[in-house]
């Protein structure tokens, strides 16, 4: 509403399907992180918990990797290096908050402050803010 | 009112972050603060959105608009007020929880974000299967 679709695609650098991806993953930790704390977590680690964004970090790895071949067999090698960097460095931010957070959840260690999980989600931030100045 | 790219870019991110330190300060225990005033980013960031869509479909009612140029239009409007009002319940009810004012499941909660992102998905479905590309 705020963005159409294809603004974000823009800005994102995901293809569409990758952000079906994730809102996918997203629904399903939701049921998951649910099921877990309703249960009083017995059954559930919170490791098993996370796997549906572990899940779709991966296979949309796998499916930049594949994309950026192909653009690059076709000769479009500037534009195939440049998505490759980009949506690999927003996944691993991504999948480093997400490692800490779940460390944290499993540990409870006090060293690990919650400031410093989300610090991966800042460095994100800052990025997208100034792909969002070059996308214009 | 149409606002740019890099505005809507801007608002969005200046939001997402106050909201961000807000929730750190008090996941830290650094701000000993009620949770609806840690969610005061999000409450401001969906009035804007929300005025602004209420304003884009109130234009509708001005004389001399052409209604035939926008049936599709007022469906997908009306999606997106709906979509705001779940992502508002679902922030409430959260927020309620968290503050322990009720006792009720963390399933209640979710509710309205499991519809929200059921909807999601189905539009962005609709968008990768049957809209050709151009």
């Amino acid at each position: 509403m705020l963005f159409s679709l294809r603004e974000l695609v823009q800005w994102l650098g995901f293809a569409t399907f990758e952000i079906f991806l994730h809102v996918l993953a997203l629904l399903v930790f939701s049921v998951l992180l649910v099921l877990k704390v309703d249960s009083g977590g017995a059954e559930l680690s919170w490791w098993q918990v996370f796997i549906p964004f572990f899940a779709a970090d991966g296979l949309s790895t796998y499916f930049t990797t594949i994309v950026s071949v192909r653009l690059f067999q076709d000769g479009e090698k500037r534009l195939a290096v440049l998505r490759l960097f980009w949506i690999l460095t927003l996944l691993s931010l991504k999948f480093v908050f997400e490692m800490l957070l779940c460390q944290k959840l499993v540990e409870q260690t006090r060293e690990l402050w919650y400031g410093l999980i989300m610090s991966p989600i800042f460095i994100l931030l800052q990025l997208l803010m100034i792909r969002a100045c070059r996308v214009n | 009112m149409r606002m740019s790219l890099a505005q809507r870019v801007l608002l969005t991110w200046l939001f997402t972050l106050l909201f961000l330190i807000m929730l750190v300060l008090k996941l830290d225990d650094k701000a000993p603060w009620n949770w609806f005033l840690i969610f005061i980013p999000v409450w401001i960031f969906d009035t804007i959105l929300l005025v602004m869509l209420i304003v884009k479909m109130a234009g509708r009612c001005k004389s001399g608009y052409d209604p035939r140029n926008g049936s599709q239009n007022v469906k997908k409007k009306a999606w997106y007020l709906i979509a705001m009002l779940l992502k508002l319940a679902f922030c409430l009810a959260l927020c309620a929880k968290l503050q322990q004012f009720t006792e009720m499941k963390l399933v209640y909660v979710f509710i309205p974000l499991w519809a929200l992102l059921m909807g999601g998905m189905i539009e962005l479905g609709y968008n990768i299967f049957y809209v050709r590309r151009d």
